[in-house]
């Protein structure tokens, strides 16, 4: 777009953390806000006479008022089952259910609900399911979008056509028909630890033998026999709703993502802090479902649970992950914050995944370390003419796409890794170690 | 011991850094006069089209100097005394220095154009930030441009310009594009990339006088085919030379001839002073002096002076040649004798029918010598090591594939590229 036309300013400046850009982002955030926590707080008590008049405001009725304190606890649950129609909020809508819905303990139980299926269409109004519906169309506008833009470029195409596929039926049509027909809602696009409740002991009544299996072995084996062979990008950026929405709707802002080693560190402090306390909070619901009844493991777990679920879930990859898109570029959850990119990270390592660098070709022209979501400094390797596997790469392929001298190539390659596999790699990956901003190799 | 290096460019910065890393106590010092730090000019085009910050521009983050104990000057060097071994700055300074490396780098080229004189403003380069600037201050107010000079520079002057939406017109002295380096069908594939971006391209026709208007800006050019042209800016990509204008002035200059007279360990004619990057002028025992102007040259001459500023008397190289470049949309690679190569040479040219792909490899009957690529991407390691190990052009055919380094998914066809023998066709006007 030509910068003098006022199409191109306005491009320029939504582009360039300008004005727009920054009202873009706080509209973002607010609507975030609302979405995960407004109704808690914005819905008036309604008058009341029994729970019945509550139901569908998810509240109990107390002394002539639906009291939404209890609403408070239960949504908490709701925010760490990202953008989801929780079974409990269909539970209300269709009244019968609730108490099969929710045991007593606390715990969900499978929806036994028999109720006729006119019900069932109430919750295609429920906003979680408007909230999906505007995901899937910035995924398959902006996926059309990017197909057109690298039309030239077959991986493009492949890549993010998966995308667009997986979004549109595991990740949206799927969900919403097993719950039209009472099933348990289940993505089989997300996997645990990005979807930590999937291996929560809690909800495998709910959930039921077949999908709990299916959980283990997707997390447990899936996750890392295709890591081992592909690397991250096979689910980073062909098949994760949240990769999906960066890599298409996030398309404009890629380029603004930190590239600075000091980014990096925080980068490194920032994500294998939240994976450890998924791992940590995962453990400790086992533990208190597996250990005999203990009030403060009961207490701690639920705490978590609910920590998780604000901190995590609703703050970090919703507002902060998709709100900042127009600042901080589109993968500020995926680089920093993302359990399951720390996990898969690590597994990326050890496997096939590289970014291969041709000899001696590279211009040092930055523009694959501008173009990286990731914010990897993708030249500091090119200019140095080595070939590299950094855990933080999704293999979005966009940094061998910009390179005007064809020097990067993705690939899987069971020959030796050029990078050492040490500790201290692990940590510095690279030479670009805490010391130094300069190659050990020039 | 105190190092000196005379330019900023990635010849002088690398010859910084390596020296650092072979001595930790040394003292460097970069002088610099064009910017405050090292920027990357291969990538000033991207700057131009907004694809980039110019702070993008810079190889390295502004700590990795500090970190490095690396000291950065933005000055101008502008004398020199041999047996004080010091250097004058245009501030005034004088540094000491045990070691001194040259690494100026190139200036554009003009030529004594009619009216050239009379220019005030809306002449530009494309090699410096200054003409960056210049470029930008003056695309607002430019509807028309003329882009002269048919190289790797101009074209990407022209993208630039167009990208901008300002009308281009291209005079290129030639019957094609770049016949120094391509063979007539990889020039004709280029003309189309040009002319499908609406280029106004015009062979063998060349600028015989500027005219300016009565401020002094550029208002059109006259053509040798006596046609004049109106333009608001007019850019200037006729080739570079060796910077060595301000040494002609020293009170101890080295050696000069193109460019700085090096041997092959890259020393100057005087002691203790040495030069690299675009601005050596190496000249081998035996055989012709040469200059190489290219960023990966620039950088081993770097890595190379370092080496030797310690003594170790390595003699300097240069690899089997290999480039690559981007015409609009279409990625170019050469590996080998391409550019040297008599016209006639027998050549195996492979070309796609519709798509602008195609493959030329050049050879003497018996063995490969060369590889001219276009519209797809190719590992020049590999047909680098062809040619050293003198596979012969059937043999090249069969394997071609291997060397083949397209995106995943997205690898050429090069069975649908139609082969034909054809000879060199150079057709270099005079
Ligand atoms: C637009 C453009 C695109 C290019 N694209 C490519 C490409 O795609 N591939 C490729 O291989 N090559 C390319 N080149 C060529 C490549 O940029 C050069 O070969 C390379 O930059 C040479 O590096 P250098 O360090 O020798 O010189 P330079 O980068 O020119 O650096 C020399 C520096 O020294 C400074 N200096 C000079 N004299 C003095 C003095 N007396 N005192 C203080 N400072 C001084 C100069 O101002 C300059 O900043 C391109 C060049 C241009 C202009
Ligand atoms: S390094 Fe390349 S492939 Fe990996 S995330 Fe960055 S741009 Fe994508
Ligand atoms: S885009 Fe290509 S040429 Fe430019 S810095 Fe990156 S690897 Fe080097």
């Amino acid at each position: 777009m030509i910068r003098r036309t006022p199409a191109g300013l306005f491009l320029h400046d939504l582009k360039n953390r300008g004005l727009s850009a920054w009202t873009l982002s706080l509209l973002l955030i607010a609507f975030y806000g609302i979405l995960y926590f407004g109704q808690y707080y914005w819905t008036p008590d309604s008058p009341c006479t029994d729970n019945a008049s509550c139901y569908s405001e998810g509240a109990v009725c107390e002394a002539g008022a639906c009291v939404r304190e209890s609403q408070l606890e239960r949504g908490q649950d709701w925010l760490y089952r990202t953008a989801t129609v929780h079974i409990d909020e269909l539970g209300w809508k269709l009244g019968a259910s609730v108490d099969a819905a929710t045991r007593p303990d606390g715990t969900l139980a499978r929806d036994e609900n028999k109720n006729g299926v006119i019900d069932n269409w109430e919750h295609f109004g429920n906003r979680w399911t408007i909230y999906g519906l505007l995901y899937t169309l910035g995924i398959l506008l902006g996926g059309a979008w990017i197909c057109f833009k690298y039309r030239h470029n077959r991986y493009q195409i492949i890549r993010t056509g998966v995308v667009m596929m997986v979004q549109t039926s595991f990740a949206f049509s799927l969900p919403i028909l097993l719950k039209f027909f009472h099933k348990p809602e289940y993505y089989f696009s997300y996997m645990w630890p990005l979807k930590i409740d999937y291996l929560d002991p809690r909800n495998f009544a709910y959930y039921g033998e077949g999908l709990v299996l299916w959980g283990f072995f997707a997390s447990l084996a899936v996750v890392p026999v295709m890591t081992l062979l592909y690397g991250k990008r096979w689910y980073c950026s062909w098949v994760c709703g949240c990769g999906g929405l960066a890599n298409t709707f996030g398309e404009p802002w890629r380029h603004l993502s930190n590239k600075s080693s000091n980014a990096w560190k925080f980068e490194k402090v920032a994500i294998y802090t939240v994976m450890g306390v998924a791992f940590f909070s995962t453990a400790l619901w086992f533990a208190s479902a597996v250990l005999p009844e203990s009030s403060s493991l009961h207490a701690a777990a639920t705490g978590t649970r609910k920590w998780y679920g604000l901190v995590v879930t609703a703050s970090l990859s919703g507002a902060i992950g998709t709100g900042l898109y127009p600042i901080g570029g589109t993968r500020v959850w995926c680089r920093n914050f993302c359990p399951m990119a720390a996990f898969l990270g690590i597994i990326q390592k050890l496997g096939r995944f590289r970014i291969r660098v041709k000899k001696e070709m590279c211009i040092s022209c930055g523009l694959c370390s501008k173009y990286c979501e990731m914010g990897i400094d993708v030249r500091s390797y090119a200019q140095a003419g080595l070939s590299f596997t950094r855990a933080a790469c999704v293999g979005c392929g966009l940094c061998a796409e910009v390179c005007p001298r064809g020097v990067l190539r993705l690939e899987n390659s069971a020959k030796v890794d050029p990078q050492e596999l040490s500790l201290v790699s692990f940590l510095d990956e690279s030479w670009k170690g805490a010391s130094s901003s300069v190659p050990a190799k020039i | 011991m105190k190092i000196v290096i005379v330019g900023n460019g990635v010849a002088g910065v690398t010859c910084a850094m390596t020296a650092r890393q072979r001595d930790p106590h040394a003292e460097i010092t970069i002088v610099g006069g064009e910017t405050d730090y090292f920027f990357s000019r291969t990538a000033l085009m991207y700057s131009f089209m907004d694809r980039m910050t110019r702070r993008d521009l810079e190889p390295y983050e502004r700590k990795a100097y500090a970190e490095q104990r690396i000291a950065l000057l933005r000055d101008w060097v502008i004398d020199h005394h041999a047996d004080a071994k010091t250097v004058h700055l245009s501030s005034g300074t004088t540094l000491h220095y045990d070691k001194l490396v040259l690494a100026l780098g190139a200036t554009p080229n003009r030529f004594g154009w009619e009216g050239i004189n009379d220019v005030k403003d809306g002449l530009v380069h494309f090699v410096s930030m200054q003409d960056l600037d210049a470029c930008e201050r003056l695309t607002p107010t430019t509807r028309e441009a003329i882009v002269v000079g048919g190289g790797l520079i101009g074209i990407e002057l022209v993208e630039s310009l167009l990208h901008h939406g300002v009308k281009v017109t291209f005079l290129i002295r030639e019957p094609y594009y770049w016949p120094l380096a391509l063979g007539r069908e990889e020039g004709d594939i280029v003309t189309e990339q040009l002319r499908a971006h609406g280029v106004q391209v015009r062979y063998m026709e060349e600028m015989k006088r500027i005219e300016v208007d009565a401020a002094g800006r550029v208002s059109g050019v006259l053509t040798n085919k006596g046609e004049t042209i109106p333009c608001q800016m007019l850019g200037i990509c006729v080739g570079v030379r060796p910077s060595i204008d301000r040494l002609k002035a020293f009170t101890d200059p080295p050696q000069l001839s193109r460019g700085v007279v090096v041997d092959e360990t890259l020393q100057s004619s005087l002691p203790d002073v040495f030069a690299c990057g675009d601005c050596a002028e190496i000249q081998p025992i035996e055989g012709r002096s040469y200059v190489e102007m290219i960023w990966y040259s620039a950088k081993r001459q770097g890595r190379h002076v370092a080496a030797n500023l310690f003594g170790d008397q390595l003699r300097y190289a240069p690899p089997i040649f290999f480039n690559s470049s981007k015409f609009f949309e279409v990625e170019y690679t050469t590996v080998g004798e391409v550019m040297s190569l008599p016209e006639g040479t027998p050549t195996l040219f492979r070309k796609h029918p519709t798509k602008p792909l195609c493959q030329r490899i050049l050879h003497n009957g018996d063995r490969v010598l060369g590889f001219n690529m276009l519209g797809s991407r190719w590992n020049h390691e590999i047909l680098e090591r062809w040619i050293r190990e003198r596979r012969s052009p059937a043999w090249v055919v069969a394997h071609l594939a291997d060397a083949q380094f397209d995106v995943e998914f997205g690898r050429a066809n090069l069975a649908s590229c139609i082969q034909r023998e054809l000879p060199l066709a150079k057709e270099l006007a005079r």
